[in-house]
C-alpha cells in the first residue's frame, strides 16, 4: 500500500493532469490510507472527496479523460464500482475504439477485493474476471508490494483504462521495492518460483498461499512452478504454456469465482494450444460459487487457503 | 429525375412486410408528408409518409393487396412535371445484400470411430508416437489406470518396444477380410527393365544413397499407367465401384512389428526425387512406428517389392478397399531372344492382383501390358 | 430586427437549415436501406442544437445524445463526414464503427454521441471539472432528452456540477416523449427547469421551438459557466414531428393532430417569418450566396454511392425538395409540415 502511495506521489508531481476522485480521500487520506498526505500536498481540487455516487463519478471520470484529464478514481471496495458498470463497461471501454483512438481514456479505477476479516458479503468481492471479459480494459492484480508500485505506475502512464485491484488482506504485507524509475509492463506473468513437476497459476492473494503449499511440498521432493500472472487483462499465457511445456500439470488458484473466471480462461487457452503437453486434466482452484458469509468458520470454507492450494496439488499429481 | 418509392425497413431487422394497399391512385398528385401507402409487419400496420412530392406512378405488377413485399422492393415512381417512368430500373439496394438462405443444411453423424477402451494422456499419447512406443500394451499409473508421460518412458527404458502384437491382430484382420471379400486374380507378365537399370545407375552416380531405387521409380510409372487406366484407380465403397480422383499409392514396408503400408500422396504431382524421398521419409518412420495413422490411409493402388529376397513372382492381397495391388519381383539379367538373336537383358516381373469384382480381365491386362511398355521405355514419364 | 441582430439570425436559421436538410436526406437513405441500423432523426428540435452551440467557441465541447445528428452538425461536423458514418464509410466521423448514435469528432468538440441515455450529463460534468482544474476558460454542454431526467446520472451529474462549481451548461430537449413513454406519465414533476433547485443550480424553461430564445438563454448559461458561475438546467420545451426512429410507427402513442399542430410550429418557418417582417433581403441574399459551404447537403442518392467500401459523392442540392422552404410561395405549396403560423 505505501508502495502504490509512494507511485501516485511521484506521478501526481510528475503529471499536473493527475487528479482523484474517491469518497473520503481528501483530508481523510483514504479508508485504506491510498492517499494519506495528497490532499496538504496537492489540494482539493486534485484530491476531490465525491458524494455516494459511484455511477456519477465514474461517468464524470470519463468525461473528464476525454477532455484530457488524467482521473484515478479510487472507490474503496470494487463491490461500490458495481453501480457504476454501465459507465465502465460502455463507456470508459469503448470511447477509444469509437472515436478511432481520437480521444484518450487513461482513467485509473483502484479498489480492494477479497475474502478475509468478516467483510461479508458487500466488501468480499473478487470481479476481475468480469472486467477482463470487456474489451478495451486492463486489469491488473498485483500479489506484492513491487509489483503493485510498477504495474500503478505503467497504468498512470499509458493511454487505456485501468482496472487496478489490490486484496485487502495484501495492503499489510511488507516486500523489498527497487528505489527509481521503473515501471511493469502490462501481460507479463511473473515465475515467482521455477519448479518442473507441476504448474501453478496463481493470483493477489493466493499467490501467497501458494508459496506456502511450494514450500510444504517441496519437503517431500515435489517441485512446483509458480507462475503468477499480474495482469488478468492482458494475460500471459505464453508464460504457462512454457511451463506447462515442462511439467505436463496444471493447477490455477484464483479466489474469485469459477464459472467463466480465470481457470476457465487459461484452461481453454492451454488446452487450445498445448493439447498434447498435458499429462493429466487441468485442475482449477477457485473461490466458492456463492455469496460470501460472514461467520468466520463459514468465509473460511469459500476461499482457497494454503491447505486447499497444497491438497489440489498433491490430487494433481495423482492424475 | 424520377424518386423511385421503394419499401422502407420498418425497424431494424424488418425484411419484408404485408403490403395492404395504395392511400392514393396512379396518376393521383402528392405533396410531401402524405401518407402513400400501408404496411404491416409483425409489429403494426403503418401508413408509410411520402418524403417528397409529385405525381403518383404505380408501377404496373407492382404488389396487391395482401402481398408480401421485400424490403428495398421498388413499387412505383413520383414523377416531376415532363418526367416518365425511366426504363431501367434505378438502384434500389436492399436491407441486406444477400446470399438465399441456405435450405435446411443437413448433418451427418461420423461413424463411431471404434475407441481405444484404453485411458491416455495427450502428452503421452505424443511421447509414445515420438519414441515409437506401443501403448497399447502399457499399463498405466495415472487415476484409474490413465497411461501417463511416465509410463511410456519407462516402458521405453524396459525395452518394452515390443508389442508387434497389436500390428499384427490388425493385418490379420485386414488380410482375412480382404481374401472373404474380394475376388483376387493375379496376372503376371515380364517386362525389359533394362533402361529402368541404366536410369537407375545414373540416379546412383549423380544422387548417391540417397537416389531414386527401383521402387521408386515403378511408383512413378504406375501412377502414369493409372493415369491412362483410370478404372484400376478405383475403390470398393459401399456396395459400388467409386473411380478415384486422386492418385495415391501405398508402398509396402517390412518393419519389425510386420508389414506397414504408408501412402504416398498425389504421385503424378510428385518428382521421382520427391517420390524417393517421401517414399524415404515413410518407411524410416514405418520402421519407427511413428506413422500417424492418416498416413496409412487414403490409398487408391499398392505396390508391393520383393524382389530383394529374390523372389519372381507372386500372388500380392489387395489392401482394402483398393482395386489392385502390384507385386515387383527381382531384376535379372536373362537371355532373351530379340528377332533371331539371343540377347541378354534386365528382366522384371510383375504380378498384378487385381479385384474382378470392380475391374474386367482384359482392362485389368491392358493396365499391365502398359505398365510393362513404360518401364521398356520410361522416356517422359519420369520427367528426368 | 437590426443589422447585427439579423445577421445572427440569418446564421442560426442556416444552422437550423443545414440540419433539417441533412435529417431529410438521412431519412431518404434509411428507407432505400442505405443507412443501417437505427437512425433518429432530429427534425423539429433544430432550434435547441442551433441557439445553444451558436453560444459556443471552438474550444467548447458538447455530449449528446442517441437522437445527436442536429448536434454534431451545429458543433461543426462537416455533413459529408455525417453522412460518410451513417452509410458505415471509413471516412465517417467515427470511421464507420459507430453509425447514427456514435458520432465522435473531438477535433471539433463534438465529444460522441451515445446509444445509453444518462452518461453525457455525466461525462459534459467530467470534462467541466478537467476545464476547472486546468482554469482554461472552456464550457462543456450535455444535450439529453426528456427521458434522462428521470435517470439517476440526471441526479448525481447535476449534483455534482453543482458542489464544484463545474462550467458546464445541462440543455434538456423536452420533447415530451421517451421512445413513446410520454413525460406526462413517468416523470413525478414534470417540470423540468425547476428541478435545477432541487441541487441548488438555476433552472430556466424556454420555448425550445424558437431559436432566438434558445439563443439568448444559452448565452446567458455560458457566460454563467466561463465566468465560474457555475452550471445551469436550461430545459427547451420542443418537439420531434418524425417517429422515434425511422421506420417506426407514430401514431399508436400520439396522434396525427398533434403531430401536425406542431409541424405548424416548425422553429424554420417561424425564424423565417420574423426574418422577412424585419424585410432586409439584400443582407438575405448576400448571407445566402456566403452561406453556399456550410448549407452544402450531400445526398445520398443510391446511384451516387458507387460501392460498399467508397465514400459518399456529395452534390450540391440544386433544388429544394425539403419541407421547409427558402421561398414562401411554390415550395409550400408542397410541405404541409413547416407553414408559418401567419398563413394558417
Amino acid at each position: 500500500m505505501q508502495a502504490t502511495l509512494e507511485a501516485l506521489t511521484e506521478e501526481m508531481a510528475r503529471d499536473p493532469a493527475i487528479f482523484v476522485l474517491g469518497e473520503g480521500i481528501g483530508k481523510r487520506g483514504g479508508n485504506f490510507r491510498t492517499t494519506a498526505g495528497l490532499y496538504e500536498r496537492y489540494g482539493p481540487l486534485r484530491l476531490c472527496d465525491t458524494p455516494i455516487c459511484e455511477r456519477g463519478f465514474v461517468g464524470l471520470a470519463c468525461g473528464a479523460a476525454m477532455a484530457g484529464a488524467r482521473p484515478v478514481v479510487d472507490f474503496m471496495f470494487v463491490d461500490f464500482v458495481l453501480d457504476a458498470l454501465g459507465e465502465i463497461f460502455n463507456q470508459i471501454a469503448k470511447v477509444q475504439y469509437m472515436s478511432g483512438g481520437r480521444l484518450r481514456m487513461p482513467v485509473l479505477l483502484r479498489g480492494c477485493i477479497g475474502v478475509g476479516h468478516s467483510a461479508a458479503t458487500h466488501h468480499s468481492g473478487s470481479y476481475h474476471p468480469l472486467f477482463a471479459h470487456i474489451p478495451g480494459l486492463r486489469v491488473a492484480v498485483p500479489s506484492n508490494p513491487a509489483d503493485a508500485k510498477g504495474l500503478l505506475r505503467h497504468a498512470l502512464r499509458g493511454h487505456d483504462p485501468v482496472v487496478f485491484l489490490e486484496h485487502r488482506e495484501l495492503l499489510g504485507v511488507k516486500g523489498p521495492v527497487p528505489e527509481g524509475d521503473w515501471e511493469i509492463p502490462f501481460g507479463r506473468a511473473a515465475v515467482v518460483r521455477p519448479g518442473k513437476d507441476v504448474t501453478v497459476v496463481a493470483l493477489s492473494l493466493m499467490v501467497r498461499h501458494a508459496l506456502a503449499a511450494c514450500a510444504a511440498l517441496e519437503k517431500e521432493g515435489i517441485s512446483v512452478e509458480l507462475i503468477d500472472p499480474r495482469t488478468v487483462a492482458p494475460l500471459d499465457v505464453d508464460t504457462v504454456l512454457a511451463s506447462v511445456r515442462k511439467t505436463g500439470r496444471l493447477l490455477i488458484v484464483d479466489e474469485a469465482f469459477g464459472p467463466f473466471g480465470l481457470g476457465s480462461e487459461i484452461a481453454a487457452q492451454v488446452a487450445e494450444r498445448g493439447l498434447d503437453q498435458l499429462d493429466a486434466p487441468i485442475r482449477r482452484l477457485h473461490g466458492a460459487h456463492a455469496p460470501t458469509p460472514y461467520s468466520p468458520p463459514l468465509e473460511a470454507a469459500v476461499a482457497p487457503t494454503a491447505k486447499t492450494v497444497e491438497r489440489a496439488i498433491r490430487d494433481l499429481l495423482e492424475d | 429525375m424520377a424518386i423511385p418509392i421503394a419499401v422502407p425497413r420498418l425497424g431494424w431487422s424488418t425484411e419484408e412486410a404485408l403490403f395492404t394497399g395504395w392511400l392514393k391512385e396512379d396518376g393521383a398528385p402528392v405533396r410531401a408528408g402524405e401518407p402513400l401507402y400501408v404496411l404491416e409487419t409483425d409489429k403494426a400496420s403503418q401508413e408509410v409518409e411520402c418524403l417528397d412530392a409529385g405525381t403518383l406512378n404505380i408501377l404496373a405488377g407492382g404488389p396487391k393487396a395482401g402481398d408480401k413485399v421485400l424490403v428495398g422492393a421498388l413499387i412505383g415512381y413520383l414523377l416531376q412535371p415532363g418526367e416518365v417512368v425511366p426504363s431501367s430500373a434505378p438502384l434500389v439496394v436492399s436491407a441486406r445484400e444477400g446470399k438465399p438462405a441456405p435450405a435446411v443444411v443437413a448433418t451427418f453423424a461420423a461413424p463411431e470411430p471404434e475407441r481405444s477402451r484404453i485411458a491416455i494422456s495427450p502428452r503421452a499419447l505424443r511421447i509414445a508416437a515420438e519414441l515409437g512406443v506401443d501403448w497399447t500394451r502399457i499399463e498405466g499409473s495415472g487415476r484409474d489406470g490413465r497411461i501417463v508421460e511416465r509410463d511410456v518412458r519407462a516402458a521405453l527404458e524396459r525395452g518394452g518396444k515390443p508389442g508387434a502384437g497389436s500390428v499384427r491382430r490388425v493385418i490379420a484382420e485386414r488380410l482375412s477380410r480382404s481374401a472373404r471379400t474380394t475376388v483376387p486374380v493375379t496376372l503376371v507378365t515380364t517386362a525389359d527393365a533394362s533402361p529402368l537399370a541404366g536410369i537407375r545407375r545414373r540416379l546412383k552416380e549423380s544422387d548417391g544413397p540417397d537416389a531414386p531405387g527401383y521402387t521408386d521409380l515403378v511408383v512413378k510409372l504406375v501412377a502414369e499407367a493409372l493415369c491412362r487406366h483410370p478404372a484400376l484407380n478405383a475403390r470398393w465403397e459401399g456396395d459400388g465401384v467409386v473411380l478415384q480422383e486422386g492418385i495415391h499409392i501405398g508402398v509396402a514396408v517390412d518393419t519389425e512389428a510386420g508389414l506397414l503400408v504408408p501412402v504416398i500422396r498425389n504421385v503424378p504431382e510428385l518428382t521421382v526425387r520427391q517420390v524417393a524421398a517421401a517414399s524415404r521419409d515413410l518407411a524410416a518412420r514405418a520402421r519407427r512406428r511413428a506413422l500417424r495413422p492418416e498416413e496409412m490411409q487414403g490409398g487408391t493402388f499398392t505396390v508391393s517389392n520383393l524382389g530383394a529376397f529374390a523372389i519372381d513372382a507372386f500372388t500380392p492381397v489387395i489392401n482394402l478397399p483398393e482395386c489392385a495391388v502390384l507385386g515387383m519381383g527381382r531384376i535379372e539379367r536373362r537371355p532373351v531372344a530379340e528377332g533371331d538373336a539371343i540377347v541378354i537383358r534386365e528382366q522384371l516381373t510383375l504380378s498384378l492382383t487385381f479385384d474382378h469384382r470392380i475391374v474386367d480381365g482384359a482392362p485389368a491386362a491392358r493396365f499391365l501390358g502398359e505398365l510393362a511398355a513404360l518401364i521398356r521405355g520410361p522416356g517422359a514419364a519420369l520427367g528426368l | 430586427m437590426n443589422g447585427r441582430d439579423s445577421s445572427r439570425a440569418l446564421d442560426l436559421y442556416r444552422r437550423m437549415l443545414l440540419i433539417r436538410r441533412c435529417e431529410e436526406q438521412l431519412a431518404r437513405g434509411h428507407q432505400r436501406g442505405l443507412i443501417h441500423g437505427a437512425c433518429h432523426t432530429y427534425v423539429g428540435q433544430e432550434a435547441v442544437a442551433a441557439g445553444v452551440c451558436a453560444q459556443l467557441g471552438a474550444e467548447d465541447v458538447v455530449f449528446s445524445t442517441h437522437r445527436g445528428h442536429g448536434h454534431a452538425l451545429a458543433k461543426g461536423v462537416p455533413p459529408r463526414e455525417l453522412f460518410a458514418e451513417l452509410l458505415g464509410r471509413a471516412t465517417g466521423c467515427s470511421r464507420g464503427r459507430g453509425g447514427s448514435m456514435h458520432l465522435f469528432a473531438p477535433e471539433v468538440g463534438l465529444m460522441g454521441t451515445s446509444g445509453i441515455v444518462g452518461p453525457c450529463i455525466l461525462q459534459a460534468a467530467g470534462a467541466a471539472y478537467t476545464f476547472k482544474l486546468r482554469a482554461d476558460g472552456r464550457v462543456a454542454v450535455a444535450f439529453f432528452g426528456d427521458g434522462a431526467v428521470n435517470n439517476g446520472a440526471f441526479h448525481e451529474g447535476l449534483n455534482m456540477a453543482s458542489i464544484w462549481k463545474l462550467p458546464v451548461v445541462f440543455v434538456c430537449e423536452n420533447n415530451q416523449f421517451a421512445t413513446e413513454v410520454p413525460f406526462s406519465y413517468s416523470a413525478g414533476n414534470p417540470d423540468v427547469a425547476s428541478r435545477g433547485a432541487a441541487y441548488g443550480l438555476p433552472g430556466v424553461a424556454v420555448d425550445g421551438n424558437d431559436v432566438l430564445a434558445v439563443d439568448v438563454a444559452a448565452e446567458e448559461a455560458v457566460r454563467r459557466a466561463r465566468e465560474g458561475g457555475g452550471p445551469t438546467l436550461l430545459e427547451c420545451r420542443t418537439y420531434r414531428t418524425r417517429p422515434h426512429s425511422e421506420g417506426m410507427p407514430d401514431f399508436t402513442y400520439r396522434t396525427r393532430e398533434e403531430v401536425e399542430e406542431w409541424k405548424a410550429r416548425c422553429p424554420l418557418a417561424r425564424l423565417r417569418v420574423k426574418l422577412l417582417e424585419g424585410g432586409t433581403p439584400r443582407n438575405w441574399r448576400r448571407s445566402r450566396r456566403k452561406s453556399r459551404g456550410p448549407s452544402r447537403t450531400p445526398r445520398s442518392s443510391p446511384r451516387k454511392v458507387p460501392g460498399p467500401t467508397r465514400p459518399p459523392r456529395p452534390r450540391t442540392s440544386t433544388r429544394s425538395r425539403g419541407s421547409c422552404p427558402r421561398r414562401p410561395s411554390a415550395p409550400l405549396a408542397r410541405s404541409r409540415s413547416c407553414r408559418p403560423p401567419s398563413r394558417r
